[in-house]
């Protein structure tokens, strides 16, 4: 499957880096936090936290089923190096 | 030793033993809470007497200074890393993006431990301090964040 997926060039990447790392102005940051949490969000989010802690119960396991879910995220992304 | 074999409890267990007073934050914090984000680093904040400390207990694991401590002290920041990339917060406040400012010596007082093995404990900050933390570098992904630990928040104190 991941053979199918264009590695993404480096503008691409450029762009979706400086989108996720902009600092954002008081106001724009003010404005996003004063949208309550509404009762779906917080239920889908408990229920996450619910099977995180239920799969993997200790913060040992949860630290390291990052780092494998972080592996598998980015083998899953073929590299322009490896590209042909 | 490279970051494919790193041992991440044994990290934390030098980090302790080392006596540096350094906190966890960032996504790695939240997913010790329970929340499973994804993160590729490691976030301290360390205070400021205690970057050599630090350092000290970094490198039998590989990770080097980017910065001596004196250059990391003026800058504010500094990252260990080889294959592992652990970016380090050094300052006794730092300003949050609305007007107020996050203390090291009040979130160290109030932090909580957390067991990661038999005789490992990392700190952390409560989680109201957390919360804080995600005010300095207001990106989308720090908002994403905070309304995470809110939500886990209300759980916690409804």
């Amino acid at each position: 499957m991941s053979g199918t997926l264009d590695p993404p060039g480096d503008a691409t990447v450029a762009w979706l880096r400086a989108l996720a790392e902009r600092e954002l102005s008081a106001e724009e940051f003010a404005a996003a936090l004063a949208v309550p949490i509404s009762s779906e969000e917080r239920a889908a989010v408990l229920e996450l936290v619910e099977w995180f802690g239920r799969r993997y119960p200790t913060p040992a396991e949860r630290l390291a089923y990052v780092r494998r879910a972080y592996r598998r995220w980015t083998r899953a992304v073929p590299s322009r190096a490896a590209s042909p | 030793m490279q970051g494919s074999e790193f041992d991440e409890v044994e990290f934390f267990r030098a980090i302790e033993r080392s006596g540096a007073r350094a906190l966890l934050i960032g996504r790695r914090a939240l997913v010790v809470l329970g929340l499973p984000v994804l993160t590729a680093d490691y976030d301290f904040w360390v205070h400021i007497d205690d970057i050599a400390l630090l350092n000290t207990a970094a490198e039998p694991f590989g990770l080097l200074p980017t910065r001596s401590p004196e250059e990391a002290r003026a800058r504010g920041r500094y990252v260990l890393e080889n294959d592992e990339h652990v970016d380090v917060l050094v300052a006794r406040s730092v300003p949050t993006v609305d007007a107020g400012r996050v203390v090291f010596e009040e979130i160290w007082t109030r932090r909580r431990a957390v067991t990661l093995a038999v005789g490992v404990n990392l700190a952390l900050p409560s989680l109201e301090d957390l919360i804080a933390t995600k005010r300095i570098a207001p990106r989308p992904k720090d908002l994403e964040d905070i309304r995470l630990l809110e939500a886990l928040r209300s759980k916690e104190q409804p």
